[in-house]
């Protein structure tokens, strides 16, 4: 635990504020941690994520005695020192070889963990294509019935998509989209599909979950006639083919803190979001429209126009109908006073 | 006139720019991120997989572009701005979501008077400079006064009557209050906390007495989900050996000892004994409790030698 600091002028005020908790977050700032021994292959993969994560990273170049599934005590530490909510921790171990661990934090404690193991790695370098600019948002996209079905890949997935792409924004640059990040599972094999319950068993064996491609395109939009461009994709490195490894699930009860939401503005729930409202919508002009339901018409009672013919006499309306006498009197008092009217 | 070449040589420059699969992309426009929930076609991905890769990709990708072209959008200097919605799928926070501060005492008032909150703007307009000046703080408008070179005094005014001083004075004043009542909301914030944490210990208070107030002392009730187990106040004795006894007495009698004895070096500083030092000499530097001790277990030896 690190000790409170009381700040002690404006700016380091200003700067602890920053740290506060707020409702929309900021993206999170991942941490690359080399382990004991990173071989060739996991640094150089480290070092090319990093480039995809600028700005928000920052990279640890000394070792460290870490060993994340066992002690994260190290991560607690580490990521309320630097205000970071993720880490990639590339470790190569004889068991192991060429592992990146990714870590998510929630309140500087560690979250859900999963370990992947790099077991082919292209550079940036190999291919001699143009690169995206660093900083810039990227798309992401996932391939697989998996994302949706297996609770390692709807983990990693969710990981990924923290890594990459956490920050909510409220409009972006159309042309600034530059790069696409693609990662794809391999077929599963043929026993997988049809048993459920075997689901255990083959979390216990990492070996039987099929392999993650991860590709990194850059996009070239062209005209296409309409108003949407066609998008054609050239590689950009850097590419990995990753295997599932050793993982850890979140705490329910840490989870459920975490996934706690905001309670809606006003102007949210106007715009469609959280509980649907009833008879209110925002159409295509962004305009609020409302449906008013109302009871059925009588058309009985149905104002015409007002016809002396149409009308009954007052002695027989008397005996059709009692309810209605008062309006007749009226209306016998008035149609007298018209007349005058008229002949004056 | 024959135009199906025409509309041919058209569609062969442009390629499609939709895309058609089994089951339809689910699109995250809010978070950029299209997930594409077809299985794996087994065979291409086997016989050319970086190709088989690009395409399911692309098209992917194509459809977000598409969604996200189909959004509203602002005109910049940069480009077309397209306002994302919000993002559909559930991420977990990094930190908790904050905690709503304590209100003021003024904003509580304020509040049930339907006073709506004014900006007041940190700068003011100076007449007289003809330049916007800070209301507060370095050559602020409220040290206006103290700063004039000529002062109007009432005539009936002290002799040594300081107009600065006394102008001074009101704001420094004025600065104290605010802090004062600053720190009144501070505790009144912290007494609001706690009187929470108060009743939330006697809600709990009264739930564990209601459990355990069946004739079964809450033995044979139903139990509920989420109950916790019932932790009782666990008693302690103290050991029942003599020895300990022993001690505990002595350490009650050394304390007393030690109360009459700074007592007495309160009253007669000139003795012809110096007990500390005589305490020390004897107990050999260890203090009069261990030489209590001592004397304490050679009586007691003493005793068990006597019988035998």
């Amino acid at each position: 635990m690190l000790r409170t600091i009381k700040p002690k002028n404006a700016r380091s005020k200003r700067a602890l504020d920053a740290r506060e908790p707020k409702e929309v977050e900021d993206a999170r700032t991942a941490i690359f941690v080399r382990g004991t021994h990173t071989g060739e292959v996991v640094s150089a993969a480290m070092k090319e994520l990093m480039a995809l994560k600028k700005p928000y990273a920052i990279s640890f170049s000394k070792k460290n005695t870490i060993r994340p599934f066992e002690d994260a005590s190290s991560f607690e530490f580490w990521a309320q020192k630097n205000d970071a909510s993720m880490f990639m921790v590339g470790q190569s171990t004889k068991k192991r070889p060429n592992g990146l661990v990714i870590a998510r934090m929630f309140d500087s404690k560690v979250l859900d963990m999963c370990e992947l193991g790099v077991d082919k790695f292209v550079s940036m370098s190999e291919f001699k294509t143009p690169k995206s600019t660093p900083g810039h948002k990227p798309m992401i996209h996932f391939a697989s019935e998996l994302f949706d079905t297996h609770p390692r890949y709807v983990q990693l997935k969710s990981l990924l998509m923290d890594f990459f792409n956490a920050e909510t924004v409220n409009s972006i640059c159309l042309p600034g989209l530059e790069h696409v990040i693609s990662v794809t599972v391999g077929p599963s094999p043929p026993q997988q599909a049809p048993s459920i319950a075997l689901a255990g068993t083959q979390q216990e064996d990492p070996k039987n979950l099929p392999k993650v491609h991860l590709r990194t395109y850059t996009i070239k939009l062209l005209p296409s006639g309409t108003r949407v461009p066609r998008v054609e994709l050239t590689e950009m490195g850097p590419s990995l083919d990753l295997s599932l490894r050793r993982c850890q699930e979140a705490d329910p009860e840490l989870w459920k803190a975490a996934m706690k939401r905001p309670k809606l503005k006003k102007q949210d729930i106007e715009k469609g979001l959280g509980k649907k409202k009833k008879n209110m919508e925002v159409d295509e002009m962004g305009d609020l429209r409302g449906r008013v339901h109302i009871a059925k018409q009588d058309l009985n009672k149905l104002q015409t126009r007002k016809m002396k013919g149409l009308k009954g006499r007052a002695g027989e309306e008397d005996v059709d109908m009692e309810g209605g006498e008062s309006e007749d009197e009226d209306e016998g008092d008035e149609s007298p006073r018209r007349k005058k009217r008229r002949e004056e | 006139m024959d135009v199906s070449n025409l509309l041919a040589s058209h569609a062969a420059k442009f390629q499609s720019v939709t895309v058609e699969k089994e089951t339809p992309l689910d699109v995250d426009a809010g978070f950029l991120t299209v997930t594409d929930l077809n299985p794996i076609d087994e065979e291409s991905y086997k016989s050319n997989l970086e190709e088989y890769l690009q395409s399911t990709t692309r098209d992917g990708i194509q459809a977000l572009i598409a969604a996200l072209y189909a959004l509203p959008t602002q005109p910049s200097p940069d480009g077309p701005l397209a306002q994302l919605p919000p993002p559909t799928t559930n991420l977990p926070r990094a930190k908790p979501l904050p905690k709503p501060k304590p209100p003021t005492k003024w904003e509580r008032f304020a509040a049930a008077k339907g006073i709506q909150k004014q900006h007041r703007e940190k700068k003011i307009w100076d007449e007289e400079k003809q330049e916007w000046v800070n209301r507060w703080g370095r050559d602020g408008k409220n040290k206006e006064k103290e700063d004039q070179w000529i002062h109007e005094v009432k005539a009936n005014a002290d002799v040594d009557f300081d107009p600065v001083q006394a102008t001074r004075n009101a704001r420094k004043a004025r600065v104290a209050k605010n802090e004062r009542q600053k720190l009144q909301n501070i505790a009144r914030g912290q007494a609001v906390r706690e009187e929470r944490s108060e009743r939330k210990t006697d809600i709990e208070r009264t739930l564990a007495s209601t459990r355990t107030s069946t004739a079964s002392m809450g033995k044979f009730d139903k139990k509920l989900e989420g109950d916790k187990k019932m932790r009782g106040v666990k008693r302690k004795f103290d050991p029942t050996e003599a020895s300990a006894e022993q001690e505990k007495s002595l350490a009650l009698l050394s304390k007393l000892d030690g109360e009459a004895k700074r007592g007495r070096k309160d009253t007669g500083g000139d003795n012809v004994l110096n007990v500390r030092k005589a305490i020390r000499s004897v107990s050999r530097g260890r203090g009069g409790v261990a030489l209590g001790r001592e004397a304490g277990r050679g009586g007691a030896r003493g005793k068990r030698g006597g019988k035998r």
